[in-house]
Protein backbone atom coordinates (compact mmCIF):
# COMPACT_ATOMS: atom_id res chain seq x y z
CA UNK A 1 0.00 0.00 0.00
CA UNK A 2 1.37 3.42 -0.90
CA UNK A 3 2.12 5.95 1.83
CA UNK A 4 -0.63 8.27 0.64
CA UNK A 5 -3.24 5.53 0.60
CA UNK A 6 -2.16 4.35 4.05
CA UNK A 7 -2.46 7.87 5.36
CA UNK A 8 -6.01 8.14 3.93
CA UNK A 9 -7.02 4.87 5.60
CA UNK A 10 -5.49 6.07 8.84
CA UNK A 11 -7.52 9.26 8.67
CA UNK A 12 -10.72 7.34 7.94
CA UNK A 13 -10.04 5.00 10.87
CA UNK A 14 -9.27 7.96 13.11
CA UNK A 15 -12.49 9.69 12.08
CA UNK A 16 -14.66 6.59 12.63
CA UNK A 17 -12.76 5.69 15.79
CA UNK A 18 -13.19 9.03 17.47
CA UNK A 19 -16.87 9.15 16.52
CA UNK A 20 -17.40 5.65 17.93
CA UNK A 21 -15.58 6.49 21.16
CA UNK A 22 -17.47 9.79 21.45
CA UNK A 23 -20.78 7.99 20.94
CA UNK A 24 -19.87 5.39 23.53
CA UNK A 25 -18.93 7.98 26.15
CA UNK A 26 -21.98 10.11 25.46
CA UNK A 27 -24.19 7.03 25.80
CA UNK A 28 -22.42 5.99 29.02
CA UNK A 29 -23.01 9.45 30.49
CA UNK A 30 -26.66 9.42 29.37
CA UNK A 31 -27.23 5.95 30.87
CA UNK A 32 -25.93 7.15 34.22
CA UNK A 33 -27.81 10.46 34.27
CA UNK A 34 -31.20 9.37 32.89
CA UNK A 35 -34.03 8.70 35.37
CA UNK A 36 -33.72 5.07 36.45
CA UNK A 37 -37.45 4.56 36.95
CA UNK A 38 -40.33 5.80 34.81
CA UNK A 39 -39.87 9.38 35.94
CA UNK A 40 -39.55 12.58 33.93
CA UNK A 41 -36.19 14.33 33.58
CA UNK A 42 -35.63 16.73 36.46
CA UNK A 43 -32.86 17.84 38.77
CA UNK A 44 -34.23 15.51 41.46
CA UNK A 45 -34.36 12.50 39.12
CA UNK A 46 -30.79 13.16 37.94
CA UNK A 47 -29.68 13.40 41.59
CA UNK A 48 -31.37 10.06 42.27
CA UNK A 49 -29.66 8.50 39.24
CA UNK A 50 -26.29 9.77 40.44
CA UNK A 51 -26.99 8.39 43.92
CA UNK A 52 -27.83 5.06 42.37
CA UNK A 53 -24.62 5.15 40.37
CA UNK A 54 -22.81 5.92 43.64
CA UNK A 55 -24.15 2.63 45.01
CA UNK A 56 -22.66 0.82 42.03
CA UNK A 57 -19.30 2.55 42.49
CA UNK A 58 -19.46 1.71 46.20
CA UNK A 59 -20.07 -1.97 45.51
CA UNK A 60 -16.55 -2.14 44.00
CA UNK A 61 -15.36 -1.73 47.62
CA UNK A 62 -12.35 0.35 46.71
CA UNK A 63 -13.02 3.91 47.88
CA UNK A 64 -14.24 5.57 51.05
CA UNK A 65 -17.90 6.75 51.02
CA UNK A 66 -16.81 10.38 50.52
CA UNK A 67 -14.58 9.45 47.58
CA UNK A 68 -17.34 7.22 46.15
CA UNK A 69 -19.81 10.07 46.27
CA UNK A 70 -17.37 12.46 44.63
CA UNK A 71 -16.39 9.98 41.91
CA UNK A 72 -19.99 8.99 41.17
CA UNK A 73 -21.13 12.60 40.88
CA UNK A 74 -18.16 13.60 38.71
CA UNK A 75 -17.70 10.60 36.42
CA UNK A 76 -20.82 10.95 34.24
CA UNK A 77 -19.91 14.58 33.57
CA UNK A 78 -16.29 13.64 32.81
CA UNK A 79 -17.63 11.08 30.32
CA UNK A 80 -19.96 13.67 28.85
CA UNK A 81 -17.10 16.16 28.48
CA UNK A 82 -14.80 13.55 26.98
CA UNK A 83 -17.49 12.50 24.52
CA UNK A 84 -17.99 16.08 23.37
CA UNK A 85 -14.22 16.64 23.17
CA UNK A 86 -13.79 13.56 20.96
CA UNK A 87 -16.71 14.67 18.85
CA UNK A 88 -15.17 18.12 18.33
CA UNK A 89 -11.91 16.59 17.04
CA UNK A 90 -9.83 19.22 18.85
CA UNK A 91 -6.39 18.18 20.15
CA UNK A 92 -7.23 14.67 19.07
CA UNK A 93 -4.03 13.12 20.40
CA UNK A 94 -4.84 14.32 23.90
CA UNK A 95 -8.53 13.45 23.81
CA UNK A 96 -7.83 9.90 22.59
CA UNK A 97 -5.02 9.56 25.13
CA UNK A 98 -7.36 10.67 27.93
CA UNK A 99 -9.94 8.17 26.68
CA UNK A 100 -7.43 5.33 26.70
CA UNK A 101 -6.20 6.23 30.19
CA UNK A 102 -9.79 6.31 31.49
CA UNK A 103 -10.68 3.01 29.83
CA UNK A 104 -7.47 1.46 31.16
CA UNK A 105 -8.47 2.55 34.66
CA UNK A 106 -11.97 1.08 34.25
CA UNK A 107 -10.60 -2.17 32.87
CA UNK A 108 -8.03 -2.56 35.65
CA UNK A 109 -10.75 -1.96 38.24
CA UNK A 110 -13.03 -4.51 36.61
CA UNK A 111 -10.26 -7.13 36.44
CA UNK A 112 -9.45 -6.55 40.12
CA UNK A 113 -13.12 -6.88 41.13
CA UNK A 114 -13.63 -9.98 39.03
CA UNK A 115 -10.51 -11.63 40.43
CA UNK A 116 -11.73 -10.86 43.97
CA UNK A 117 -14.92 -12.75 43.16
CA UNK A 118 -17.25 -9.83 43.92
CA UNK A 119 -20.58 -10.38 42.22
CA UNK A 120 -21.73 -6.87 41.45
CA UNK A 121 -23.12 -4.73 38.69
CA UNK A 122 -20.59 -3.30 36.29
CA UNK A 123 -22.22 0.15 36.30
CA UNK A 124 -20.54 0.87 32.95
CA UNK A 125 -23.70 1.77 31.05
CA UNK A 126 -26.11 2.31 33.89
CA UNK A 127 -27.53 -0.26 36.28
CA UNK A 128 -28.57 -3.83 35.53
CA UNK A 129 -25.46 -5.19 33.90
CA UNK A 130 -23.57 -7.78 35.86
CA UNK A 131 -19.79 -7.68 35.93
CA UNK A 132 -18.58 -10.86 34.30
CA UNK A 133 -16.63 -12.34 31.44
CA UNK A 134 -18.88 -10.66 28.89
CA UNK A 135 -18.42 -7.15 30.28
CA UNK A 136 -14.68 -7.77 30.70
CA UNK A 137 -14.39 -8.86 27.08
CA UNK A 138 -16.36 -5.82 25.92
CA UNK A 139 -14.33 -3.36 27.97
CA UNK A 140 -11.08 -5.06 26.98
CA UNK A 141 -12.02 -4.73 23.32
CA UNK A 142 -12.97 -1.10 23.82
CA UNK A 143 -9.62 -0.44 25.46
CA UNK A 144 -7.78 -2.11 22.58
CA UNK A 145 -9.81 -0.07 20.08
CA UNK A 146 -9.16 3.14 21.99
CA UNK A 147 -5.44 2.41 22.12
CA UNK A 148 -5.45 1.79 18.36
CA UNK A 149 -7.21 5.14 17.79
CA UNK A 150 -4.72 6.88 20.11
CA UNK A 151 -1.73 5.37 18.31
CA UNK A 152 -3.31 6.32 15.01
CA UNK A 153 -3.83 9.90 16.22
CA UNK A 154 -0.18 10.18 17.24
CA UNK A 155 1.08 8.56 14.03
CA UNK A 156 -1.11 10.79 11.94
CA UNK A 157 0.20 13.88 13.69
CA UNK A 158 3.83 12.70 13.25
CA UNK A 159 3.23 12.01 9.59
CA UNK A 160 1.75 15.46 9.12
CA UNK A 161 4.69 17.04 10.95
CA UNK A 162 7.15 15.04 8.83
CA UNK A 163 5.47 16.05 5.60
CA UNK A 164 5.35 19.67 6.75
CA UNK A 165 9.06 19.47 7.56
CA UNK A 166 9.86 17.98 4.16
CA UNK A 167 7.82 20.68 2.44
CA UNK A 168 9.68 23.32 4.42
CA UNK A 169 13.01 21.64 3.64
CA UNK A 170 12.13 21.44 -0.03
CA UNK A 171 11.20 25.09 -0.02
CA UNK A 172 14.42 26.11 1.72
CA UNK A 173 16.74 23.95 -0.46
CA UNK A 174 16.44 26.03 -3.70
CA UNK A 175 17.10 29.13 -1.63
CA UNK A 176 20.28 27.53 -0.23
CA UNK A 177 21.30 26.44 -3.79
CA UNK A 178 20.89 30.00 -4.93
CA UNK B 1 -70.73 28.44 95.71
CA UNK B 2 -71.08 28.07 91.98
CA UNK B 3 -67.37 28.03 91.66
CA UNK B 4 -66.99 25.37 94.34
CA UNK B 5 -69.43 23.11 92.53
CA UNK B 6 -67.94 23.76 89.12
CA UNK B 7 -66.95 20.65 87.24
CA UNK B 8 -66.24 20.41 83.51
CA UNK B 9 -68.83 17.69 83.10
CA UNK B 10 -71.49 19.34 85.23
CA UNK B 11 -72.69 21.36 82.25
CA UNK B 12 -74.99 19.35 79.89
CA UNK B 13 -73.06 20.19 76.73
CA UNK B 14 -69.80 19.10 78.23
CA UNK B 15 -71.34 16.02 79.76
CA UNK B 16 -71.95 14.73 76.26
CA UNK B 17 -68.22 14.78 75.57
CA UNK B 18 -67.01 13.42 78.85
CA UNK B 19 -66.21 10.12 77.20
CA UNK B 20 -64.11 11.89 74.60
CA UNK B 21 -60.79 11.66 76.49
CA UNK B 22 -61.45 7.97 77.13
CA UNK B 23 -62.27 7.37 73.46
CA UNK B 24 -59.19 9.29 72.40
CA UNK B 25 -57.07 7.14 74.66
CA UNK B 26 -58.62 3.94 73.29
CA UNK B 27 -58.09 5.11 69.68
CA UNK B 28 -54.51 6.12 70.40
CA UNK B 29 -53.84 2.76 71.97
CA UNK B 30 -55.39 1.05 68.97
CA UNK B 31 -53.33 3.03 66.47
CA UNK B 32 -50.21 2.47 68.52
CA UNK B 33 -50.88 -1.27 68.67
CA UNK B 34 -51.50 -1.33 64.92
CA UNK B 35 -48.29 0.55 64.24
CA UNK B 36 -46.39 -1.74 66.56
CA UNK B 37 -47.85 -4.69 64.73
CA UNK B 38 -46.53 -3.25 61.47
CA UNK B 39 -43.15 -2.12 62.76
CA UNK B 40 -42.22 -5.33 64.44
CA UNK B 41 -43.05 -7.72 61.64
CA UNK B 42 -45.64 -9.56 63.60
CA UNK B 43 -47.42 -12.52 62.22
CA UNK B 44 -49.27 -12.92 65.46
CA UNK B 45 -50.64 -16.41 65.06
CA UNK B 46 -49.28 -19.75 64.07
CA UNK B 47 -51.92 -19.93 61.38
CA UNK B 48 -51.16 -20.94 57.82
CA UNK B 49 -50.61 -17.34 56.70
CA UNK B 50 -47.22 -16.47 55.20
CA UNK B 51 -44.69 -15.26 57.74
CA UNK B 52 -43.92 -11.56 57.67
CA UNK B 53 -40.20 -11.20 57.37
CA UNK B 54 -40.28 -7.45 57.36
CA UNK B 55 -39.59 -4.47 59.56
CA UNK B 56 -41.09 -1.02 59.61
CA UNK B 57 -44.21 0.66 58.46
CA UNK B 58 -45.93 -1.08 55.56
CA UNK B 59 -47.04 2.33 54.26
CA UNK B 60 -43.53 3.83 54.26
CA UNK B 61 -42.65 5.79 51.08
CA UNK B 62 -39.79 3.40 50.31
CA UNK B 63 -39.82 -0.39 50.31
CA UNK B 64 -36.52 -2.18 50.32
CA UNK B 65 -36.42 -5.91 49.65
CA UNK B 66 -33.13 -7.65 50.29
CA UNK B 67 -32.53 -11.13 48.91
CA UNK B 68 -30.08 -12.75 51.27
CA UNK B 69 -28.43 -16.00 52.16
CA UNK B 70 -27.86 -16.29 55.91
CA UNK B 71 -24.52 -18.00 55.39
CA UNK B 72 -23.16 -15.66 52.75
CA UNK B 73 -20.33 -13.52 54.24
CA UNK B 74 -21.15 -10.54 52.03
CA UNK B 75 -24.77 -10.64 53.25
CA UNK B 76 -23.55 -10.73 56.85
CA UNK B 77 -21.29 -7.78 56.16
CA UNK B 78 -24.18 -5.95 54.50
CA UNK B 79 -26.42 -6.55 57.53
CA UNK B 80 -23.81 -5.59 60.13
CA UNK B 81 -22.48 -2.48 58.41
CA UNK B 82 -25.46 -1.17 56.48
CA UNK B 83 -28.84 -2.72 57.20
CA UNK B 84 -28.45 -2.51 60.97
CA UNK B 85 -27.99 1.26 60.69
CA UNK B 86 -30.81 1.56 58.21
CA UNK B 87 -33.16 -0.33 60.54
CA UNK B 88 -32.21 1.93 63.46
CA UNK B 89 -32.55 5.08 61.37
CA UNK B 90 -34.89 5.07 58.40
CA UNK B 91 -36.94 1.96 59.25
CA UNK B 92 -37.53 3.12 62.81
CA UNK B 93 -38.58 6.56 61.59
CA UNK B 94 -41.12 5.07 59.17
CA UNK B 95 -39.32 6.13 55.99
CA UNK B 96 -38.36 2.66 54.83
CA UNK B 97 -40.23 -0.63 54.93
CA UNK B 98 -37.68 -3.41 54.97
CA UNK B 99 -38.46 -6.89 53.65
CA UNK B 100 -36.14 -9.85 54.01
CA UNK B 101 -36.30 -12.38 51.17
CA UNK B 102 -34.68 -15.77 51.41
CA UNK B 103 -32.31 -16.79 48.68
CA UNK B 104 -30.25 -19.63 50.16
CA UNK B 105 -27.46 -20.61 47.83
CA UNK B 106 -26.69 -24.33 47.34
CA UNK B 107 -22.99 -23.77 48.04
CA UNK B 108 -23.72 -22.91 51.70
CA UNK B 109 -24.59 -26.08 53.67
CA UNK B 110 -26.50 -24.41 56.55
CA UNK B 111 -28.13 -21.44 54.84
CA UNK B 112 -31.40 -23.28 54.10
CA UNK B 113 -31.71 -24.40 57.72
CA UNK B 114 -31.05 -20.85 58.89
CA UNK B 115 -33.74 -19.58 56.54
CA UNK B 116 -36.17 -22.12 58.03
CA UNK B 117 -35.43 -20.83 61.54
CA UNK B 118 -35.98 -17.27 60.35
CA UNK B 119 -39.32 -18.25 58.82
CA UNK B 120 -40.36 -20.09 61.99
CA UNK B 121 -39.47 -16.97 63.97
CA UNK B 122 -41.44 -14.78 61.57
CA UNK B 123 -44.43 -17.09 62.03
CA UNK B 124 -44.54 -16.30 65.74
CA UNK B 125 -43.64 -12.62 65.32
CA UNK B 126 -40.01 -12.91 66.44
CA UNK B 127 -38.35 -12.34 63.11
CA UNK B 128 -36.38 -9.24 64.10
CA UNK B 129 -34.68 -10.90 67.08
CA UNK B 130 -33.86 -14.15 65.29
CA UNK B 131 -32.75 -12.39 62.11
CA UNK B 132 -30.31 -10.29 64.15
CA UNK B 133 -29.09 -13.35 66.06
CA UNK B 134 -28.45 -15.26 62.84
CA UNK B 135 -26.42 -12.44 61.33
CA UNK B 136 -24.57 -11.59 64.53
CA UNK B 137 -23.42 -15.18 65.00
CA UNK B 138 -23.01 -16.12 61.37
CA UNK B 139 -19.39 -17.17 61.68
CA UNK B 140 -20.07 -19.32 64.75
CA UNK B 141 -22.96 -21.39 63.39
CA UNK B 142 -21.47 -21.52 59.90
CA UNK B 143 -18.60 -23.53 61.37
CA UNK B 144 -20.64 -26.35 62.89
CA UNK B 145 -24.24 -25.79 61.78
CA UNK B 146 -25.51 -25.36 65.33
CA UNK B 147 -28.06 -22.66 64.53
CA UNK B 148 -30.51 -23.74 67.22
CA UNK B 149 -28.23 -22.58 70.03
CA UNK B 150 -28.25 -18.98 68.85
CA UNK B 151 -31.93 -18.97 68.02
CA UNK B 152 -32.76 -20.28 71.50
CA UNK B 153 -30.67 -17.52 73.05
CA UNK B 154 -32.46 -14.84 71.04
CA UNK B 155 -36.03 -15.62 72.11
CA UNK B 156 -37.94 -16.52 75.26
CA UNK B 157 -38.14 -20.27 76.07
CA UNK B 158 -41.88 -20.33 75.34
CA UNK B 159 -41.34 -18.77 71.93
CA UNK B 160 -38.52 -21.18 71.20
CA UNK B 161 -40.84 -24.05 72.01
CA UNK B 162 -43.36 -22.72 69.48
CA UNK B 163 -40.63 -22.38 66.90
CA UNK B 164 -39.44 -25.92 67.55
CA UNK B 165 -42.97 -27.14 66.90
CA UNK B 166 -43.00 -25.27 63.58
CA UNK B 167 -39.65 -26.81 62.73
CA UNK B 168 -41.03 -30.34 63.06
CA UNK B 169 -40.36 -32.19 59.83
CA UNK B 170 -37.52 -29.82 58.99
CA UNK B 171 -34.73 -32.02 60.29
CA UNK B 172 -33.34 -32.88 56.87
CA UNK B 173 -30.95 -30.24 55.62
CA UNK B 174 -31.78 -29.77 51.92
CA UNK B 175 -28.48 -28.15 51.05
CA UNK B 176 -26.67 -31.19 52.39
CA UNK B 177 -28.92 -33.81 50.80
CA UNK B 178 -30.75 -32.19 47.91
CA UNK B 179 -31.89 -34.86 45.49
CA UNK B 180 -33.61 -34.44 42.12
CA UNK B 181 -36.61 -36.35 43.55
CA UNK B 182 -37.23 -33.55 46.04
CA UNK B 183 -39.21 -31.47 43.59
CA UNK B 184 -42.93 -30.90 43.28
CA UNK B 185 -44.73 -30.62 39.98
CA UNK B 186 -44.42 -26.83 39.94
CA UNK B 187 -40.65 -27.01 40.15
CA UNK B 188 -40.47 -25.96 43.79
CA UNK B 189 -38.35 -27.98 46.14
CA UNK B 190 -40.15 -30.16 48.68
CA UNK B 191 -38.23 -31.53 51.61
CA UNK B 192 -41.22 -32.34 53.81
CA UNK B 193 -40.86 -29.13 55.81
CA UNK B 194 -43.86 -26.80 55.86
CA UNK B 195 -41.64 -23.73 56.14
CA UNK B 196 -39.91 -24.49 52.85
CA UNK B 197 -42.94 -23.19 50.98
CA UNK B 198 -42.12 -19.65 52.10
CA UNK B 199 -38.46 -19.99 51.16
CA UNK B 200 -39.39 -21.36 47.76
CA UNK B 201 -41.87 -18.49 47.29
CA UNK B 202 -39.02 -16.03 47.83
CA UNK B 203 -36.84 -17.96 45.41
CA UNK B 204 -39.59 -17.85 42.79
CA UNK B 205 -39.84 -14.11 43.30
CA UNK B 206 -36.08 -13.86 42.86
CA UNK B 207 -36.36 -15.68 39.55
CA UNK B 208 -38.89 -13.15 38.28
CA UNK B 209 -36.77 -10.07 39.06
CA UNK B 210 -34.21 -11.75 38.31
CA UNK B 211 -31.85 -12.18 41.25
CA UNK B 212 -28.79 -14.31 40.71
CA UNK B 213 -26.57 -13.42 43.64
CA UNK B 214 -26.68 -12.30 47.23
CA UNK B 215 -27.16 -9.78 48.66
CA UNK B 216 -29.38 -8.10 46.11
CA UNK B 217 -31.46 -5.07 47.04
CA UNK B 218 -34.65 -4.18 45.22
CA UNK B 219 -35.96 -0.73 46.04
CA UNK B 220 -39.43 0.57 45.29
CA UNK B 221 -40.37 4.18 45.90
CA UNK B 222 -43.68 5.78 45.01
CA UNK B 223 -44.66 2.64 43.07
CA UNK B 224 -41.53 2.92 40.94
CA UNK B 225 -39.25 -0.08 41.11
CA UNK B 226 -35.57 0.70 40.63
CA UNK B 227 -33.16 -1.78 39.02
CA UNK B 228 -31.94 -4.53 41.34
CA UNK B 229 -28.67 -3.69 43.06
CA UNK B 230 -26.43 -6.65 43.79
CA UNK B 231 -23.54 -6.45 46.22
CA UNK B 232 -22.49 -4.70 49.36
CA UNK B 233 -23.15 -0.97 49.75
CA UNK B 234 -22.02 1.16 52.68
CA UNK B 235 -24.61 2.85 54.84
CA UNK B 236 -23.69 6.50 53.95
CA UNK B 237 -24.07 5.75 50.24
CA UNK B 238 -27.31 3.81 50.67
CA UNK B 239 -28.68 6.60 52.86
CA UNK B 240 -27.78 9.15 50.19
CA UNK B 241 -29.80 7.19 47.66
CA UNK B 242 -32.78 6.68 49.95
CA UNK B 243 -32.78 10.36 50.91
CA UNK B 244 -32.75 11.34 47.25
CA UNK B 245 -35.77 9.08 46.71
CA UNK B 246 -37.60 10.75 49.57
CA UNK B 247 -36.93 14.18 48.06
CA UNK B 248 -38.38 13.16 44.66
Amino acid sequence: MSTGKRETWRRVFLFIGRLALAGMFLFAAYAKLKPQAALPWSLASVRTSLSMFAMQVDSYQLLSPQAVSLAAHALPFVELGLGLWLLSGLWLRYSTLATSVLLLGFFALMVRTYSLGLEINCGCFGPGEQLGKKSLLRDGSLLAFSLAVTICAFLSKRKRSESADSVRAAASEPQRAN
Amino acid sequence: MIRRNFHPFSRPILRRFRLLPVLTLICAAGISAQTRAQTHAVASSDAASAPVKSLGNRNAPITMEVFSDYQCPSCGNFYENTLKYMIQDMVASGQVYFIHRDFPLPMHPYSYMAARWANAAAKIGKFEAVDAALWDNQQAWSADGNIEKFVAAAVAPADFKRMKKLMEGCEVNPNASAKPAAFKNNGQEDHGCALDTYIEQDKQLAKQIPVTQTPTSVITAKSQRYPAMPGFVTWPILKQFLTSLLSQ
